[in-house]
């Protein structure tokens, strides 16, 4: 996705941005997007602007899915479609600056590495862009499942330097919850809007919001966060292979190289016997260091785990809340 | 006027507007260029029998004076362009105008749209608040012919309203909770409304459906006691709605609760433990679990 410039001021490796505001049209575009293409997950482009700490996105657009057949011709569809829309909105005066951009997610779950490489590559033009991540199941059940995440600064750092490996991230004290930083984010609205929500909607009383929160049924919600979760625990063990294999692959190299480092010796003392010259006791070609692998994909199903498990103990915890209520009322004879 | 006489097709017209539509028109409005009274554009959207349901729209720049108005095609047909690679079902419906009353110019730019639609739905949105009302009115075009000739174009008003999908109204009452909050010290904290806070969502929900029930119960009791005529229709709906309350007897509800509990807990049990799993991993540095 081709980003478009507009000035960020540099700032030192500090968390640039603190918070994001969100006007209400946005959050409204975004829920409709994201639920009417379901269960197609979709995305699209943030616009707005940047004050201090505080990331305000005023306006957003969709990006169409590409069907295209050819990569090439998708992606330059698509930053054509992308340029045709910003010029557009300039022309009504629309903020005409990339903020980030939104997408959403199936059971709450982005951690994905197409993630992190969009966020490098927006990283590389803005430097304070946001994603904003939608849960349309979330919602389903009443509560508004918005997020806004931006990776760690440190983390960005240590990508670019290509050094994902263990021993990187231990040098840096960083730990696979560091790799997204979560943000809070406000609701904002022009005073004429908010006019117009206070006039046409009336007074709150039970909406239907309220019955499907109040829905005591959880059971289907639960086990299908479980279902992930043992696929995640699956790639993990996977992971973990990776790495043992590493280990004694690495081992298994130490020792031939001991090995042969003996054998090289004694040939060298024979060899100074013959009064030769002795040959050396290094052969960088014949063992190449085995490539550390990359922790990547490790934490990244570190943090889904972390995310199921969240999910499921306010899950959980929300239907005992139900449940007590439930009791009490049965309790007080209706 | 002219409640006899029946247009000429798609009487009965009435006309759904998503709250999407409404909070963009404004916030263009606050945008729109300094000499510019108001803010005119397209409306996107479906039609299903006679109801027009308005779900986008998208801001068409435009210039007025007393005499002529010129709208920007090209954006307008650009826009639509790339609006229809998003969403390819929506169709253009109609057009909007910021404002309080109908302007002359609005025939011409009916006659544009109706030639863009089969029929075009104009909607003023009333940002003047005039009246202390905000009000939004949609309207159909018909035109006054004598015979081959046309003479005018007169604006007939159709009935508007405002829908919300399932969804939207989650975001929408958050707007609304958000922004309703009488108190001193939460005005500081509306801005700063927290999208997580499960707990409290779910008390407040509570509080709402007890507000509700006690509504009906008051009804119910004034109704008894003969303070007012009580509807038919209603009590038949609070009776069927009362008998929708499954009646367990004790031990089965004991049963059923006890489950459901029990399911809750094992699943909080297993989330921690896998926590707990991971946590140790990340201390013993392998990156492995200790699950073999």
């Amino acid at each position: 996705m081709a980003a478009v410039l507009e000035g960020g001021a540099h700032r030192a490796h500090k968390e640039l941005v603190k918070t994001v505001q969100l006007e209400g049209q946005v959050l409204l575009k975004i829920i409709q997007h994201c639920s009417e293409a379901l269960p197609q997950l979709v995305t699209g482009q943030l616009l707005g602007l940047d004050v201090g700490q505080q990331l305000e996105v005023t306006d957003c657009f969709a990006f169409p899915t590409a069907v295209a057949d050819d990569d090439v011709e998708a992606e330059s569809a698509g930053a054509n479609y992308q340029l045709e829309m910003m010029r557009c909105l300039r022309e009504v005066n629309v903020d005409n600056n990339t903020v980030g951009w939104y997408q959403s997610a199936n059971m709450g779950t982005f951690q994905t590495v197409e993630l992190i490489e969009t966020f490098i590559n927006y990283h590389e033009n803005i430097k304070k862009c946001v994603c904003i991540i939608y849960d349309p199941q979330r919602s389903a059940r009443g509560n508004l499942g918005l997020k806004a995440i931006r990776l760690k600064e440190s983390f960005i750092e240590l990508s670019k330097e290509q050094k994902l490996t263990l021993k990187g991230f231990q040098e840096v004290k960083l730990s696979w919850r560091d790799i997204f930083v979560e943000l809070p984010i406000k609701v904002r609205n022009s005073n004429l809007v908010q006019a117009l929500v206070a006039d046409l909607m009336p007074a709150p009383s039970a909406t239907l919001a309220d019955v499907d929160r109040l829905n005591l049924s959880v059971a289907p919600f639960l086990e299908r966060n479980i279902q992930s979760l043992v696929e995640c625990v699956d790639d993990i063990v996977q992971e973990q292979q990776k790495v043992s294999v590493y280990h004694k692959s690495v081992a298994r190299q130490q020792q031939l190289y001991a090995a042969w480092l003996q054998k090289r010796r004694q040939e060298n003392t024979q060899r100074l016997q013959d009064n030769l010259e002795a040959l050396p006791e290094e052969d960088p070609t014949l063992f190449k260091p085995i490539p550390e692998p990359s922790m990547l994909d490790n934490y990244l199903v570190t943090n889904q785990i972390a995310t199921y498990c969240d999910q499921i103990n306010i899950a959980a915890s929300e239907a005992i809340q139900k449940l007590f209520l439930m009791e009490g009322i049965q309790k007080a004879g209706l | 006027m002219a409640a006899t006489v029946l247009l000429p097709s798609g009487s009965n017209v009435s006309v759904k507007v998503h709250p999407v539509v409404l909070l963009s028109i404004c916030d263009a409005y606050v945008r729109r260029k300094e000499h510019q009274d108001r803010v005119i554009g397209t409306l996107l959207g479906v039609v299903v029998d006679n109801v027009i349901e308005v779900k986008n729209c998208y801001v068409v720049p435009h210039n007025e004076s007393s005499e002529q108005v010129m709208v920007d095609v090209i954006h307008h047909k650009t826009m639509f362009d790339l609006h229809q690679k998003v969403a390819p079902h929506e169709s253009i419906v109609g057009w909007f105008a910021t404002g309080s009353d109908l302007y002359n110019s609005d025939a011409l730019i009916q006659d544009f749209y109706s030639k863009e639609s089969t029929h075009p739905v104009h909607m003023v949105v009333d940002t003047t608040l005039k009246d202390n009302k905000f009000s939004v009115q949609a309207y159909t075009s018909r035109t006054l012919a004598l015979g081959d000739k046309v003479l005018a174009t007169e604006f007939v008003e159709i009935p508007c309203d405002t829908i919300f999908g399932d969804i939207e109204r989650v975001g929408v009452d958050l707007m609304l909770t958000g922004l309703n909050d009488p108190s001193p010290e939460s005005k500081k904290e509306t801005a700063n409304k927290s999208f997580s806070d499960e707990a409290e969502t779910l008390a407040a929900s509570m509080g709402r459906l007890a507000d509700l029930v006690a509504k009906a119960s008051e009804y119910v009791d004034s109704v008894v006691s003969g303070r007012v005529s009580g509807e038919p229709a209603i009590g038949r709906y609070l009776a069927d709605t009362l008998a929708l309350v499954p009646h367990l007897t004790r031990s089965d509800f004991e049963r059923l609760f006890n489950e459901s509990v029990q399911d809750a807990m094992m699943v909080t049990f297993l989330s921690d433990l896998l926590r707990a799993h991971v946590a140790l991993a990340e201390r013993l540095g392998t990156a492995a679990l200790p699950i073999v």
